[in-house]
């Protein structure tokens, strides 16, 4: 509970730290409106050429892409210490820093950044849900309001622990940025769409290496009446887990990483 | 008993070569950043821990806060081993890095402050009492709302140290504390930690190449070079030990006057008077001033010793490091 606090505080700080400069927050957050304006623009065009995609119409389109936006920026929002700074901080040697203080490490990097200008893009996406909803008839219910939290809340950890392996290879000082680079912005730009519309390789990486399929194709699929992979509807439920799974592995990852910085040094 | 005690402390890094052309494997070589190095520190004492740059000064700092693990040695402080129990032990202590800062960039250094009382859980009293004091000897008054950012850099070490010392800790380690700040501030920073030392009794470990630094606050010194600990003990005596020459400036009150001194002093014209260069030991300092006196009467005369850098150079080229 304390550490939840001290991450609210942070939070509350950097944001007052960043508001300083109203102007330029404002212009910067324009910006991110009109660059997530211009991705969503690509689906509207697709939309426009091609009534469907696979089984998937327009609406479905809409609901995807919005989803995964709500779910990538959201983390880019809170998780920027580890999305941002993170790789850069184990370069510098910033963490010793951070390794000095009676806290957790993963905790401290956490409150050491936010990025509220990545409102406007959840904004974006948020529409986009809209959009998708309304195309796409869907008929609300709890647990399918339910099913959608639940795979924002896990897609939340998966794109946090996709984001810590590049730290994790920078402990090991390894340089390997577009590794990681492919699965975290490469694993947004391809699962703005449902995974079932890509070849083979890519649709086993994002389901089984980088489980974007798991933590949101499924549930959303389901929620749209349309199982993806045509699997029974309990496993919607079950499937967003797999995020907390990743990201639990790359934290146990993370840990054994500082063990050998502690012992290699810097 | 003591506070710090280190015994045979020892530490190896693999360094990564670039990889030549044409070979697979990227060559590694073994740098001996510490090999056995040993000395006690009692509570309360402010020791200054010098040595050429890749001495191994900053890898000491480092194991003795509990950021890095020994290949070998034992080391306790305050009956803690540094790189057990992090969480624990480092409540306990402060560290200054004079190239890192620690504190929050775009904030107001007063929400940094409050962020640290968080962070090491002190007691809002505590906290308040510490802080004005902290304030007061380190005059940050008006700066608590400025973020860090737009500070000078002697004004962000001062927030740094007051940051560093919130939770009152029994030992502060310095990494280089100085570096890069004005005399101003040099000696403001000083003034601080000769207060914060007499006052708490806070163990203080300073690290730096700064020689001023160490004479105006430390009665010990340890030297380490290539790993390995040279010296130990007063500086005064460390001091005495390199500084053998003596350098002389006279003017005369007429033209023409030469003085006779034989050739273990060297002498060399210096505007309208003289500098020489002797060593007390070979020319007795008596036996100079009598020569100086018979050649004239003198108008203005003053009589310094080494400056202090040259002698710790001298003293690294000795050492060979």
């Amino acid at each position: 509970m304390d550490t939840l606090r001290i991450y609210l505080r942070s939070m509350g700080i950097l944001i007052k730290g960043q508001l300083q400069y109203p102007v330029s927050f404002f212009l910067q957050t324009l910006a991110q409106l009109i660059m997530e304006g211009g991705e969503l623009l690509a689906v509207i065009l697709l939309v426009d050429r091609f009534d469907h995609l696979n089984q998937w119409g327009p609406g479905d389109l809409y609901f995807f892409f919005g989803l995964m936006s709500v779910t990538f920026y959201l983390t880019e929002c809170f998780g920027r210490g580890i999305t941002g700074n993170f790789p850069s901080m184990v370069r510098s040697g910033q963490l010793d820093t951070l390794l000095v203080r009676p806290r957790g490490i993963l905790t401290q990097v956490l409150c050491s950044a936010v990025d509220p200008r990545r409102v406007a893009c959840m904004a974006v996406g948020t529409v986009s849900l809209i959009i998708g909803s309304r195309m796409a008839e869907i008929s609300w219910s709890a647990s399918k309001a339910l099913l959608l939290a639940e795979s924002v809340f896990c897609g939340f950890f998966l794109i946090l622990g996709l984001f810590l392996i590049e730290g994790i290879l920078c402990i090991h000082s390894v340089k390997s940025v577009e590794i990681a680079n492919a699965l975290t912005y490469g694993g947004r730009s391809a699962c703005q769409y449902p995974v079932d519309v890509f070849p083979r390789p890519l649709r086993t990486l994002f389901t089984v290496v980088a489980p974007f399929a798991l933590v949101m194709h499924v549930p959303a699929s389901h929620i749209l009446g349309k199982p993806i992979f045509g699997w029974p509807g309990w496993t919607a439920f079950v499937s967003p887990l797999a995020g907390f799974v990743l990201f639990f592995v790359m934290t146990a990852l993370f840990a054994r990483a500082m063990r050998f910085y502690r012992s290699a040094g810097s | 008993m003591s506070y710090i005690h280190v015994q045979n402390l020892s530490k190896r890094f693999t360094v990564r070569k670039k990889r030549e052309k044409g070979s697979l494997l990227r060559e590694k070589e073994e740098v001996q950043a510490l090999r056995g190095v040993s000395f006690d520190i009692g509570q309360g004492e402010l020791i200054g821990y010098i040595g050429p740059n890749g001495a191994g000064k900053s890898t000491t700092v480092k194991i003795l806060s509990g950021i890095m693990t020994p290949d070998g040695g034992e080391a306790v402080v305050g009956g803690q081993v540094p790189w057990r129990e992090r969480k624990t032990y480092v409540r306990r202590i402060g560290v200054v890095f004079g190239q890192r800062m620690q504190l929050w960039w775009d904030v107001p250094i007063l929400d940094s402050f409050s962020l640290l009382r968080d962070i090491y859980r002190v007691p809002e009293e505590a906290y308040q009492a510490r802080l004005s004091e902290l304030t007061e000897a380190l005059s940050l008054k008006d700066i608590l709302r400025t973020p860090l950012r737009q500070l000078s850099l002697g004004q962000r070490m001062r927030a740094e140290l007051c940051g560093s010392l919130l939770h009152r800790p029994e030992i502060l380690f310095l990494d280089e504390p100085t570096i890069g700040l004005d005399a101003v501030s040099k000696l403001a920073l000083r003034d601080f930690l000769r207060w914060e030392n007499r006052e708490h009794r806070t163990t203080i470990l300073l690290t730096t190449h700064d020689m001023e630094d160490i004479s105006a606050l430390c009665s010990r010194v340890m030297v380490l070079g290539h790993g390995s600990k040279l010296y130990d003990g007063e500086l005064q005596d460390l001091l005495r030990r390199y500084d053998r020459t003596r350098t002389v400036d006279i003017r005369y009150g007429r033209e023409g006057c030469v003085p006779a001194v034989p050739p273990s002093v060297v002498m060399e014209k210096n505007g309208d008077g003289f500098r020489l260069t002797y060593r007390p030991e070979s020319y007795p300092t008596a036996d100079l001033l009598s020569a100086l006196q018979q050649a004239g009467p003198i108008r203005e005369m003053t009589v310094q010793s080494q400056n202090i850098d040259h002698l710790i150079a001298d003293m690294y080229r000795e050492m060979d490091l």
